[in-house]
């Protein structure tokens, strides 16, 4: 059994037939809930319903035996007259057994309920409760309404079959050797389960365990029903109002529209100061959903849902004194996928979660005309510039800006392109899989011939799809992705085992070797463990097989994961909305995406204590790196494509500007010092500082360095780049602003606006202007 | 369909073609009760419990799904309800509950209420998924229809399962 893993185990396991008795009594059991259901379906609108409700629950009562009819008789019955005169609507539903708490009870529910002063209480009790607490011969005897739990157990018959069974305590053995034993043990388990169910007020089975014994009673319970009905009792008195999670003890729910209106009244009018609201009531209001509903009442805040999208949480970069930690290290990052969400999410009318806006994503996410590298050995030339602050008055903005070397898309070696597709059930949605495969098309147009693309799937029906095939034989390609169908019936675990394979298979030496892994989140790829994912992906960077991610789709999106891999991957991750946004990561960027120029970029900026006071780089959170990291070339950092710009700005505060962070008391002299001795040094009185990029090139495994000074004032700058450091800096300002604001004083979304519109520039894509109605939305909702 | 015209009969009301339903689906239902608590008279009752619900909620049956996917439905949430009603009492199960009949059964009965048990603590949903897809061999998308997720949601719970229960149990078994 044991060797034969569970899904052979349960497979094969061999069920017991069920006991006839069992089946028998489920049997009359169901049939009976099925005349009632019936019914019920066809005695509408006539108070009768509320009365054959009841009588159903004394039927019950009686099939008990003794000790289920002291809970019955011990039970506070009051709903029944409620019904009366209500529309048949109502359902009363019982879970007695008020034996145990009775008294505790008649000390909290009942008070509470007794006291209120519109009750005819005397009649209705009295018309009422008795007669579903007790037998039903009993029901002309009356009781004191006050304390109908007090009121002592009536002592009933056990019916027949029970009767017969051995006593409970008897046949506590089972030991298997004697089928006759082991009967009396099912059965007295059965029983005593039963009994240790009724106990815990789930007698609601039990009760209706013995149909049978129900039906000889139905009669006369008909009659007495009809009684109810004519007694003479005209406002209802509310059911006792008992949470079902009350001790365990059981509770009465009365529904039905007039049940509502009055509940509504008392309600409201107990209340106080709190406000309450009834099923009715949200019917009534024109909200879309529930949880507007509940925000009329007052004091009730419902939080809007940002999401069940995972992000990395990251805290916003802080400012630093120069004089405590002058040196700022980061790795560079040209993912865009942040830009994308939080696009997506205000489109969709709601502002993004604070972790889902990373500032350099956002900036990252546009072209600017930063001066191109000249040569593939040095493929940066980075662009400094240095401006006022919109946001902080006094302080500056250091622009640097990098832009990797454009390769001719003649130059880009041959590529082998795998792709992995989720195609998983929840990727059926029009920005999903049928965005997927419009996406891949797209990207085909932006192949050469020679390239070669592979399909494989996973989540759904798993396998390769499609063995690498050139571009050229793109019909077939094409086929391939359209016949993809979300949903599917096989697992297929292995999916990105697979896909790896197939891309080692047909390994380009020299050429682009890249998994193209596109999701919505699920990355049920077939390595359960993220730290395990991430180092397999690790591992086949080292190969030479890179991995880049495309996200699709919002709920379920896991952008932190994402992320990871495409670092891990020396890939980018980007998410796709739009047919919009797969043109441009797939088409304008295609070569960058795929054709990586420098990998590990790794920035360093040194503050000269003589001449800056305080930083701030503006994102970069989750990319920040320690100083001793920039020299070593084991720590991975973001790679770069051919085209790619990178931009980062700091905040600085210039020496002798009012700083956010205060001076230390007892060190002064020390931070005085080294001001002197800074600005003695060399360039120390006419630099802010002095950046350091290290790069390594693809297939190097050693770095090589670019340094630049950051000049007190930057020469003269082309038009172009004036107009981007203005742009970028609007697109830092909004980015900010969505993640709280924290650093950003008084600046607004109007702002924002205002600077935007004064440099969109040729904007030839419209991206620019997409940002700046991206903008006028945020500053809507944010309203 | 045979079924699917006795099903519409005693939506309209035909207590002869309910019965009938019954005749013919309770040894499912039963049979699902059964791997599901491990437990032949507390089987018995959840039988019984989703014979019922069957009668009260037949009507709500649309034919948009497989009568057996909503079958199935009905029946683990009633095994549901009856479990909380079963932990809200929070009794001890006493060893002498456990085997139903004979020695075999007995030991069967055991390892398949410490696989339970196993299915249970790997989280929510295990179990459920575990008795669909091996136990009533059902496909990963008709499971997950029946338990309300995404069929890779589904492909996912029966690969920790198997990773999760197969190498305590099973070294030796070669994946399906």
């Amino acid at each position: 059994m044991k060797d034969q893993g569970i899904e052979n185990y349960l497979e094969n396991l061999a069920t017991p037939a069920p006991d006839p008795e069992a089946r028998e009594r489920a049997k009359r059991a169901a049939l009976a809930e099925f005349a009632r259901a019936q019914a019920a379906d066809n005695i509408l609108a006539f108070p009768r319903q509320e009365s054959s409700d009841e009588t159903r629950l004394s039927r019950e009562s009686t099939s008990y035996g003794s000790a289920s009819m002291k809970r019955f008789a011990n039970r506070g019955w009051y709903a029944a007259a409620a019904g009366i005169g209500v529309l048949g609507l109502g359902l009363i539903w019982a879970l007695p057994n008020f034996r145990k708490y009775g008294q505790e009870l008649s000390h909290t529910e009942l008070p509470a309920t007794a006291q209120l002063p519109e009750r005819p209480a005397d009649a209705a009790a009295g018309a009422s409760a008795p007669e579903g607490a007790r037998a039903p011969e009993d029901h002309d005897s009356s009781s004191s309404p006050a304390e109908p739990l007090a009121e002592p157990p009536l002592p009933e018959p056990p019916p027949p079959e029970l009767e017969s069974q051995p006593p409970a305590n008897a046949t506590r053995h089972f030991a298997g050797d004697d089928q006759g034993a082991v009967d009396a043990g099912r059965r007295d388990a059965a029983n005593e389960a039963a009994r240790r169910r009724d106990e815990s007020g789930q007698s609601e089975v039990d009760a209706r365990a013995l149909a049978d014994s129900r039906q000889r009673e139905s009669k006369s319970l008909g009659a007495l029903a009809d009684q109810a009905a004519r007694a003479p009792v005209a406002p209802a008195p509310p059911p006792p109002q008992q949470p079902a999670a009350n001790k365990g003890t059981g509770s009465i729910t009365v529904t039905g529209m007039r049940r509502e209106l009055e509940k509504s009244k008392r309600d409201k009018s107990e209340a106080a100061p709190v406000d309450a609201i009834t099923a009715e009531d949200v019917g009534q209001f024109p909200d879309s959903h529930i949880a507007e509903s509940l925000q009329r009442i007052p004091g009730v805040q419902i939080a809007k849902d940002e999401g069940r999208d995972r992000f990395e949480h990251f805290e916003i970069n802080p400012v630093h004194r120069v004089a405590d930690a002058p040196v700022s290290t980061f790795s560079a990052d040209v993912d865009t996928a942040s830009y994308s969400f939080v696009r997506a999410r205000i489109n969709e009318g709601s502002l993004p979660q604070n972790d889902a806006v990373r500032a350099e994503e956002m900036i990252n996410y546009f072209d600017y005309a930063w001066p191109a590298a000249s040569s593939r050995e040095t493929p940066f030339e980075p662009t400094v510039v240095v401006g006022d602050s919109p946001w902080g008055k006094g302080r500056k903005l250091v622009h640097i800006g990098i832009k990797g070397y454009e390769v001719d898309r003649n130059e880009v070696p041959d590529a082998n392109l795998v792709l992995l597709l989720d195609v998983s059930g929840s990727m059926n949605e029009p920005n999903k899989l049928p965005l997927v495969i419009r996406s891949m098309e797209l990207l085909l147009g932006s192949l050469k011939p020679a390239d070669t693309v592979g399909i494989v799937v996973y989540a759904g029906a798993a396998g390769t799809v499609l063995e690498p095939t050139p571009v050229r034989e793109k019909d077939r390609i094409l086929e391939a992705l359209r016949s993809l169908r979300p949903g599917g019936s096989t697992a297929g675990a292995e999916g990105i085992e697979r896909a790896y394979q197939l891309a080692e298979a047909h390994f380009r030496k020299g050429g682009v070797n890249r998994i193209l892994l596109c999701t919505d989140g699920d990355f049920n790829v077939g390595i359960d463990s993220t730290q395990a994912l991430k180092s397999f992906v690790e591992r086949k960077r080292e190969k030479g097989v890179y991995l880049s991610v495309l996200g699709f789709g919002q709920g379920n999106y896991r952008d932190e994961l994402a992320q990871a891999l495409a670092q891990n991957g020396n890939g980018v991750a980007a998410y796709i909305d739009t047919d919009k946004e797969a043109q441009k990561v797939l088409v304008q960027e295609a070569t960058a995406s795929l054709f990586t120029i420098a990998k590990d970029v790794k920035l360093q900026v040194e503050f000269n204590p003589a001449t800056v006071s305080e930083y701030r780089l503006v994102g970069y959170e989750t990319r920040s790196l320690e100083r001793e990291d920039f020299n070593n070339d084991a720590v991975d950092a973001g790679d770069v494509g051919a085209g790619h710009t990178v931009t980062a700005i700091y905040e600085i505060t210039p020496a002798g500007v009012t700083g956010s962070v205060d001076e230390p008391r007892y060190e002064q002299n020390r931070d005085k010092d080294a001001a002197k001795r800074a600005a003695g040094s060399r360039g120390g009185r006419d630099e802010y500082g002095f950046l350091k990029i290290r790069y390594k090139l693809p297939g190097e495994r050693t770095s090589r360095l670019i340094s630049e000074p950051i000049p007190l004032r930057t020469g003269t700058q082309t038009a172009n780049v004036r107009r981007d450091v203005e742009f970028s800096t609007a697109v830092a300002g909004f980015a900010q602003l969505l993640s709280g604001g924290k650093y950003t004083g008084s600046l607004t979304y109007g702002d924002v606006l205002e600077q935007a519109q004064s440099a969109r520039g040729e904007d030839r894509f419209g991206y620019r202007s997409e940002f700046i109605d991206l903008v006028r939305r945020a500053q809507k909702l944010g309203e | 369909m045979d079924d699917l015209a006795l099903i519409r009969r005693a939506q309209s009301g035909d207590a002869t073609s309910f019965a009938a339903l019954l005749d013919l689906y309770y040894d499912t239902i039963h049979r699902f009760a059964w791997k599901w608590c491990g437990h032949a008279a507390n089987a018995d009752d959840i039988a019984q419990l989703a014979c019922m619900k069957l009668a009260n909620s037949l009507a709500q049956y649309r034919f948009q799904a497989a009568f057996t996917s909503w079958l199935y439905r009905l029946v683990i949430s009633c095994a549901q309800d009856w479990q909380r009603s079963q932990q809200r009492h929070a009794h001890v199960e006493l060893p002498e509950d456990v085997p139903a009949a004979g020695q075999g059964a007995a030991e069967q009965s055991i390892y398949l209420l410490q696989l339970l048990d196993q299915l249970v603590k790997l989280g929510e949903g295990m179990k459920e998924t575990a008795l669909l897809v091996h136990g009533e061999g059902l496909s990963h998308a008709e499971a997950g229809e029946i338990l309300g997720v995404s069929e890779s949601t589904i492909s996912w719970r029966v690969h920790t399962i198997r990773k999760h229960l197969n190498e305590s149990e099973a070294p030796a078994e070669k994946r399906g």
